[in-house]
């Protein structure tokens, strides 16, 4: 992070001569960066509880992230302290020692420390955060010899890449003075949170706008540029679009103006479209499979699935281009872990209708092999559309496919406590490492109503072994092995499919400034964000 | 009558609509012999650039054209089912209502009351999204918000025959109450009852348009409403995918209501010439 070092009155002073300002000399490497302005952007899904230690999903990151930090933050080429300065791992796996940042305050003026983080990592992410119970599942304690320094204890090895993978998403602190001997999940501070971030939260209007305003008591030397942020309600996509054409809102994340149209809004003078800074937030357009149906048990009839789908198709119709094609559980863009060496299955109806002959299930009189039932995701556009070029694409190979709606609630209920479907799309997100939240998806074991985890009754020994093994392996090359097998396992046996994988569009206007300047970008905590005048 | 319909220039235009709507419903399978929803060429194909699909291709490459023809039989099953049903279900329980008097027409017109105090288009949307959405539960959700109309009608009109000499001479005779309301009072209830069906008709096609719009239509099936949402998102970049089927729905509630009129106008005349 390059942060200007400007003092404050010179600044005041400069934006209110701002006509004197241009006038000054300015490097001419980098665009000064001016302090003031309201920044308002679009939110299109409305969190109750913000608390990003208890809930890690990108939709309550882009607003608490700015409030409440982690111990650290992605870059583009490894990991940038936060509310810790330094970390390191013990050779046995059996602790992790953090520094933490000194001289840093809560909103509500109490001092930060070591009792903070451990009170948060012991109570908040082992017990309570979705992601956090997975990767903190052994952690045993955590010694806090001094105010600023915290020794998390495991008992039993646990790869320090794992911990250092899951920093920015998974280690959000909370102040121990709030939360102590209260009711955690009910706390008020979930809706309204404290944390230490550049920004204050100052209100919540529901279905208007949340309203963050500048903590001007920030560790980071003469940041946040910008006085407030309000997050506008928007649900409606057609309606960002048009709101970023009037200059109404400056910033639309998420892909919440439509792909489609995208073209023709990079045309509008005064808004660009960014496609990147999700670089860590991959998406993955997966069907899911019910083992339980005895014809999709059927290996063989998985493979007819997986050749049925064009995906060449997928990613230039449905995602217009802004997505890839998968070519299995670990997305093509992540360095560390990703192979491609791996069975793939290439798009071939000849083939599909071969081996669905082959597996016994010849068709019918009416053309059609056996009927499915399809549940389709609904929380983005691109996971409908895909059920619904899903259902045509199996029709192809004659497989009956019925297409069930369902809003989000019921969704969830259905495929992930009810297992009421014989294939479902999915959108799981890939976090950096794929023990965070991808060998979830074909783990035995996992109990009913765990949502975006292995709920269609699938069981490999050789990859829960393969899972198991790389939880407890300390060597990174060796870990990184290990994944490289489960990969080559999953794109095998396809317990599930992988079809495609895609990042997000941010559309903003030209003034906004430090735009996806990290891999996390729409959920980091935009200290350097600034509004040209 | 049918003449009378005919002269009557609401009668024309109405009987032309719903002719070529009720032809474009039953040619469908025939022209388009593919799965409407099945993907026919390049997406995002304008209207009138290709002979292959003369009103162009959605965001799958699904043809206009077709979807429209096949969306034209969803329609107007829905709107008839709904409407029949909702007349039948109106006129039984009016007729009884009316016929018994007293606790039981009390009790029934308390019932229809409490109906017609929420919103049809509410109740219809509470029923789908409870009992998910497939053809018969959209039907029987539109019914659910529609009958109380026909009830209503239906018990006034009763009220009034169950005092004539007819109905009088079969009490007489010995005819048992319920034969009496369904065999001498219903039949001449019905006119006026049915009066309303085009007003039903008409509703029941927009409220199932509006229901897939929301996304609670049949998922499986093409119908206006859901490609009217499905080109919402492309507005801007592809107006006319909402556009098509919009002009559909706007010209086959405009014949319903026309013929409608032209039946209302044409059964007054013969009232007037009697």
């Amino acid at each position: 992070m390059t942060i200007l070092n400007i003092s404050r009155r010179g600044l005041l002073g400069g934006a209110a001569a701002a006509g004197a300002l241009a006038a000054l000399p300015i490097p001419a490497f980098a665009q000064q960066a001016r302090r003031g302005g309201r920044l308002v952007v679009a939110a299109d899904s409305e969190p109750r509880n913000l608390n990003p230690a208890i809930v890690a999903s990108n939709g309550v990151f882009f607003v608490s992230s700015k409030v409440v930090e982690p111990l650290a933050e992605a870059t583009f080429d490894g990991l940038e302290g936060r509310l810790a300065t330094a970390w390191e791992g013990s050779a046995d796996g059996l602790s992790v020692t953090f520094t933490l940042r000194e001289g840093v305050n809560w909103h509500d003026g109490r001092p930060f420390t070591s009792a903070d983080v451990a009170f948060s990592a012991l109570e908040v992410w082992k017990k309570l955060q979705n992601l956090g119970r997975v990767v903190f599942k052994d952690l045993e304690a955590v010694d806090t010899p001094d105010d600023h320094t915290a020794i998390f204890r495991f008992a039993r090895p646990t790869p320090f890449q794992l911990i250092r993978n899951a920093l920015p998403a998974l280690t959000a602190v909370v102040p121990r003075h709030l939360y102590e001997g209260t009711d955690i999940a009910a706390n008020p501070a979930n809706t309204a949170p404290i944390g230490t971030g550049p920004f204050r939260f100052a209100e919540h209007k529901a279905g208007e706008y949340y309203r963050l305003t500048r903590n001007e008591a920030y560790w980071g030397k003469g940041v946040p540029y910008l006085d407030e942020i309000i997050y506008r309600v928007l649900p409606d996509r057609a309606a960002a679009a048009g709101a970023i054409e009037a200059d109404e809102i400056q910033l639309a994340a998420f892909s919440a103006v439509p792909l489609a149209d995208l073209d023709r809004i990079s045309k509008v003078p005064g808004v660009e479209v960014v496609t990147t800074g999700y670089e860590a937030l991959t998406y993955q357009l997966v069907v899911e499979i019910n083992h339980r149906r005895k014809e999709l048990a059927d290996l063989n009839v998985r493979r007819a699935i997986a050749r049925a789908i064009d995906k060449d198709f997928v990613v230039k119709t449905i995602f217009l281009g802004y997505a890839v094609a998968a070519t299995g559980p670990v997305p093509k863009n992540d360095a560390q872990f990703y192979t491609a060496d791996v069975p793939q299955y290439a798009f071939d109806l000849a083939k599909a209708n071969a081996l669905l002959d082959e597996a016994g299930y010849a068709r019918g009189a009416n053309g059609k092999r056996f009927a499915l039932k399809l549940l389709p995701a609904p929380y983005f556009n691109e996971t409908r559309q895909f059920g619904d070029y899903l259902r045509q694409a199996l029709a192809e190979v004659g497989i009956d496919a019925t297409i069930v709606n369902n809003d989000a609630a019921a969704h969830q209920k259905a495929v992930y406590t009810d297992h009421d479907f014989d294939i479902a799309v999915a959108p799981p997100v890939f976090r950096g490492d794929p023990a965070i939240s991808t060998t979830i998806l074909v783990q035995s074991g996992i109990p009913d109503g765990v949502p975006f985890s292995n709920q269609g009754g699938y069981a490999n020994a050789e990859i829960d072994a393969v899972i198991e093994k790389a939880a407890g392996t300390l060597d990174e090359t060796a870990r990184i092995g290990l994944y490289h097998d489960f990969q080559k396992l999953v794109a095998t046996d396809l317990p599930l499919i992988n079809v495609a994988e895609w990042g997000f569009t941010t559309v903003k206007r030209s003034s906004v400034k430090n735009v996806a300047n990290n891999p996390r970008w729409a959920v980091s905590n935009w200290a350097d964000v600034w509004l040209d005048a | 009558m049918t003449r009378r319909l005919f002269s009557t220039p609401e009668g024309i235009a109405g009987t032309a609509i719903l002719a070529l709507l009720a032809l474009a419903a039953l040619a469908a399978p025939m022209l388009f012999p593919r799965d409407p929803l099945s993907i026919a060429g390049p997406s995002l194909l304008p209207p009138f650039h290709d002979p292959a699909h003369i009103l162009g291709t959605d965001r799958l490459g699904r043809d206009v054209l077709a979807g429209l023809f096949h969306g034209a039989r969803v329609s107007l099953a829905v709107g008839i089912a709904a409407a029949a049903a909702a007349l039948f279900v109106g006129a039984v329980v009016g007729t009884i209502a009316g016929f018994a008097g007293g606790f039981v027409d009390e009790a029934l017109m308390r019932v229809a009351e409490a109906f017609q105090i929420v919103p049809g288009f509410l109740l219809t949307l509470a029923f789908v999204s409870i009992a998910g959405p497939s053809l018969p539960v959209v039907v029987a959700a539109i019914a659910l918000g529609a009958w109380t109309g026909p009830a209503r009608v239906a018990r006034a009109e009763v009220l009034s025959i169950r005092e004539r000499d007819h109905v009088a001479a079969s009490r007489v005779v010995g005819m048992h109450p319920l034969e009496i309301a369904l065999r001498e009072v219903m039949p001449n209830a019905l006119p006026p009852v049915m009066a309303l069906s085009s007003v039903i008709v008409a509703g029941a096609v927009l409220t199932e348009a509006a229901l897939s719009f929301l996304g609670l239509g049949d998922p499986n099936r093409v119908t206006w409403g859901a490609m009217i949402a499905e080109g919402r998102a492309v507005l801007r970049s592809a107006p006319y995918l909402s556009i098509i089927p919009g002009i559909a729905l706007v010209v086959a509630v405009v014949g319903v209501y026309l013929f409608g009129e032209g039946v209302v106008e044409a059964s007054a005349s013969r009232r007037r010439y009697q």
